[in-house]
């Protein structure tokens, strides 16, 4: 089985250390991954700032680079979100007719990972240790865009050594919301102070999650507040044995 | 109520959602008064929607019979009026919200009427016709008891189905104790309701004119449906001498029969209930029962325009249920009066700056973290989320062009970001020039605690993890070069 | 041109062509794979009607044909009510002894609304009831009265056949092979939650709701 990995911008950024765990975990999995060296990014925060024709040069950088791939794996349901809801319409829009059939053709070959995990290589377990209390946040694209459902439960139900806790109101945004977090501020400050009530109630030592998005935002507040809560991408867990513990950047 | 200040719902004049926003936020009463009132609405919803094992497909018909009736408007809309008319009602038109104004208020002239009962229509609101009428003469009483509560604590609605729900009890019993000069009057919302019941009697059996909202108009037979709970809307459409009906263009609907899904997917939404206690639905005048004089004014004010645009157009799908606010996490934490209209919420967000031509309210489409949860409950299927994406484009794409906006430092940035994307090595250059420049503000647990200008905004409250040494892509070029 | 058919015209143009005058052809044109009849027979959908209306604290009682005036009785007597209004068309036998009855529009005289609002009670009948929601359905006919006559009074009696319940929404605008100019669809007795959503019974309109069932002979699982 061979993948292409989509890093993102914003993990190939500030979160390298959940790319390394993507890269051990499918590796061990017997998945030849390979790295397009000119990725950058989906065009997710243009779009969704309402920069279209910016969005649409980066939506259409994207399809070229990986219009030959045979899978295409990105850690993060918000940009996988943005490929499946969002190209189409900027490609209609702005783009050509060649545009619009590579699309279509590379369309069912992008994955977020939790779907590759489960959907393409049937690996719901995947061999993780990760001996500590959890709790799961359900980011909103993965969960009302991408529909993935019990995906990520099943995943994590098989991680031996883990507790898992219940989330209360798990279908709540965060109030990250991208570039909302600082456009409205004050508003997503006061969200996320609603949403880390519920994850801090849980005890857990971790808040998990498929997008590292909603876990700069709950983990930049648990640094803030010197909460004793840290947060995790779930592919570090799931990558996580005995023999090579999940690295925890601090 | 703890602001300083009366909210502001006339978009044109309203201050910026994120400015109007702040003093909510912080309005600990308000925010626990919006959060308990939403989680009832939602839990009875739930309730109910999980024992309707064709949920789904009613949404489905809903939001097919809303876009038939949208096809085809002006047919529809002219079907309705023929009808109406040949059972003697009188049909109005007006293209905006003045016209709509004068024509309300040049009925109530002829009929001298000096007072008159109203049922609660956000579109009412809309054309601000209350202050209108009152400037005119005319007095007029609201008769639904959140609109009392309202009208008589000088108070602006903050949600379409449940206006006066960021006030609480003992708010209620202080404004009607002293207004209805009810000294003793307990908190209980038994005993303050039986005030207002007291209160509104001798008008509904004396004021010859009464007022109404549309939920919903019937091209086929010319009637008009109002849906509502607590009898004051039966007591003002059956006892007056004339009535008088202002209804958006939208609202119409193709046929009798389709209120068969309509009314299933309303009730739901909007109030948690299978039904509604009570619908009422009259055409034109029925010889010695009702209002004998009846007029309907036909409400565009920006509606048509909207219907042009084919990602738009299902905004006026629209039954105004309500469900998308008590679902949404923004309004949740900020209420109603921060949206600046008198449609707050997710459908505000995309509904008020439309009905302005984009002129205005061009804040509301970016007040939203696009959870997608108002998509996910909204009975007819607006697409919610697509929509404020589409209107943050439009606003963009108006303001780029000044010349105020080009040193802004989110549109430089974006710009920038945007060359930076096109090329990796551009990207990875700035990857390490920022790491470089944000050193300054990493602290030595390599954290940083605080950031200049937009970045302010995301500190104030979180801190944010300095640079990693080393990007992704470097580890894997390196790793590759490493395993040759 | 007066400004309203000026208008009228704008919003018609804005509109667009592509619409024809009166209307499009009132064709079902929407796929409808939702729930349209009941699975319930005929003893189910009394049963659930009886459930719904009781959870809205309306009183409910059966009866055989026979004995639908004596139930009239018992259930006016027991309301401590002494006045009530009835629409003329209503059969002369629910017109129980021993209260005070006005008869609305008996030889084309309508009563006045103040008259009608000194009536402690009104009794009708009625077009249908919706099991599922617990509603009652009036078309304002001679024996379901005015408009009025339901509204006014604090406590309504409505007199329905167990025949004229349906199960659902949609199985009762089947049974509208004329479609009716007046309806009023009841579904408990009038309410408010504006306040703290605490729900509280009686505004306007009545806050009494009761309801006798009338079950013909030979109810099995017809329909």
């Amino acid at each position: 089985m061979r993948a292409s990995l989509f890093i993102t911008c914003y993990n190939d950024t500030l979160f390298p250390d959940t790319g390394r765990a993507v890269v051990a975990l499918l590796e061990r999995l017997g998945v030849e991954l390979d790295f397009h060296p000119r990725q950058t990014c989906c065009g997710q925060m243009h779009a969704n700032t309402g920069f279209r024709a910016e969005a649409f040069s980066q939506a259409k950088r994207f399809v070229r680079l990986y219009q030959d791939a045979e899978t295409v794996v990105i850690p993060s349901s918000s940009c996988v979100a943005m490929i499946r809801d969002q190209y189409t319409g900027l490609f209609d829009e702005l783009g050509n007719e060649q545009l619009r059939r590579e699309f279509k053709a590379l369309l069912p070959r992008v994955y977020e990972l939790s779907e590759f995990l489960v959907d393409k290589l049937a690996a719901v377990d995947v061999g993780a240790y990760f001996p500590h209390r959890v709790t799961y946040h359900a980011s909103c694209h993965g969960l009302r865009a991408l529909h993935l459902g019990d995906r990520p439960f099943r995943l994590l139900a098989k991680v031996r050594g883990m507790e898992l806790v219940p989330l209360p109101n798990l279908e709540r945004c965060c109030g990250f919301g991208g570039t909302f977090s600082v456009k409205n501020g004050d508003v997503s400050s006061a969200m996320l102070a609603v949403k880390l009530e519920d994850v801090m109630s849980t005890g857990a030592e971790f808040c998990t999650a498929l997008d590292n998005s909603c876990l700069m935002h709950l983990g930049g507040a648990m640094h803030r507040q010197f909460a004793g809560m840290k947060t995790i991408h779930m592919a570090q867990i799931l990558a996580s044995t005995e023999m090579a513990p999940a690295e925890v950047l601090g | 109520m703890s602001h300083a200040q009366q909210p502001i719902l006339d978009p044109a004049l309203a201050p910026p959602f994120p400015q109007a926003a702040l003093p909510m936020l912080r309005d600990t009463q308000l925010r626990k008064n919006v959060a308990h009132a939403t989680d009832v609405i939602q839990a009875k919803r739930a309730r109910l929607i999980a024992e309707k094992s064709d949920w789904q497909q009613l949404r489905s018909a809903a939001a097919l019979i809303r876009d038939e009736a949208l096809e085809n408007l002006g047919g529809y809309l002219e079907q309705f009026e023929t009808r109406c008319k040949a059972r003697g009602g009188v049909v109005h038109w007006a293209a905006d919200a003045a016209e709509a104004r004068v024509i309300v208020l040049g009925i109530l002239q002829e009929e001298n009427a000096s007072e008159v009962i109203k049922i609660k229509t956000m579109t009412s609101a809309e054309i601000q016709l209350n202050p209108h009428l009152q400037a005119a003469g005319v007095k007029v009483f609201e008769t639904d008891l959140a609109e009392i509560i309202l009208q008589l604590g000088e108070l602006e609605p903050s949600h379409i189905v449940v206006p006066a729900l960021h006030v609480n009890r003992s708010q209620v019993r202080e404004i009607f104790a002293r207004t209805m000069g009810l000294d003793n009057l307990s908190d209980d919302p038994q005993a303050l309701t039986a005030a207002a019941r007291n209160y509104l009697r001798r008008k509904f059996l004396e004021v010859p004119t009464a007022i109404s909202g549309a939920n919903f108009l019937i091209a086929e037979t010319g009637a008009v449906a109002v849906v509502e709970s607590e009898g004051n809307g039966r007591m003002c459409l059956t006892l007056p001498r004339t009535l008088i009906t202002l209804a958006g263009i939208e609202k119409v609907l193709p046929r009798y029969g389709d209120l068969e899904v309509m009314l299933q997917v309303l009730a739901r939404s909007a109030t948690g209930e299978r039904m509604n206690p009570y619908t009422s639905l009259w055409t034109g005048v029925t010889p010695g029962d009702g209002p004998q004089r009846f007029h309907v004014v036909l409400l565009d004010n920006g509606r048509s325009a909207i219907r042009t645009r084919e990602r738009e157009r299902q905004t006026l799908r629209c039954i105004r249920c309500g469900a998308c606010m008590n679902a949404c996490p923004v309004y949740r934490q900020t209420g109603g009066h921060a949206c600046g209209s008198v449609y707050p919420g997710p459908i505000g967000a995309i509904l008020t700056p439309q009905l302005t031509g984009m002129k205005h309210a061009q804040t509301l489409p970016f007040a939203s973290s696009l959870c997608g949860v108002c998509y996910e409950v909204c009975p007819v299927k607006i697409n919610i989320p697509e929509i404020l994406i589409d209107l943050r484009a439009q606003v963009t794409d108006q303001e780029r062009g000044k010349a105020a906006r080009f040193f802004d430092p989110m549109y430089l940035g974006m710009r920038v970001a945007n060359l930076l994307f096109s090329r990796a090595w551009l990207f990875h250059a700035a990857q390490w020039k920022a790491r470089i420049g944000l050193k300054i503000f990493t602290s030595k647990d390599g954290w940083i605690h605080s950031l200049p200008s937009i970045g302010a905004k995301w500190t104030q409250t979180r801190d944010l993890r300095g640079l990693p040494k080393q990007t992704f892509h470097a580890w894997w070029k390196q790793r590759k070069q490493a395993s040759r | 041109m007066s400004p309203t058919l000026a208008a009228r015209a704008k919003i018609l143009k804005c509109l667009g062509a592509g619409h024809e005058a009166g209307g499009a052809t009132p064709s079902q044109s929407c796929p409808r794979d939702y729930i349209r009849r009941g699975s319930l027979d005929a003893d189910g959908r009394l049963a659930k009607l009886i459930e719904r209306l009781r959870e809205y604290d309306a009183e409910v009682a059966e009866c055989a044909p026979d004995g639908l005036a004596s139930e009239i009785a018992t259930l006016l007597a027991r309301s401590g009510r002494n006045s009530f209004v009835a629409p003329a068309g209503v059969p002369r036998q629910w017109l129980a002894p021993g209260v005070n009855w006005k008869i609305d529009g008996e030889s084309g005289g309508e009563l006045a609304t103040e008259e009608i609002e000194r009536c402690d009670g009104v009794l009708t009948a009625c077009f249908c009831a919706i099991a599922d929601s617990g509603t009652i359905v009036l078309h304002h006919s001679a024996a379901e009265g005015r408009r009025v006559l339901s509204l006014l009074p604090d406590w309504h009696l409505c007199i329905l056949r167990a025949s004229q319940i349906v199960e659902t929404l949609p199985e009762y605008f089947d049974r509208c092979t004329e479609i009716p100019a007046l309806v009023t669809w009841i579904s408990g007795p009038s309410a408010t939650a504006d306040i703290e959503m605490t729900r509280i019974k009686g505004v306007h309109g009545p806050r009494f709701l009761n309801v006798i069932v009338v079950k013909e002979q030979g109810m099995g699982s017809r329909e």
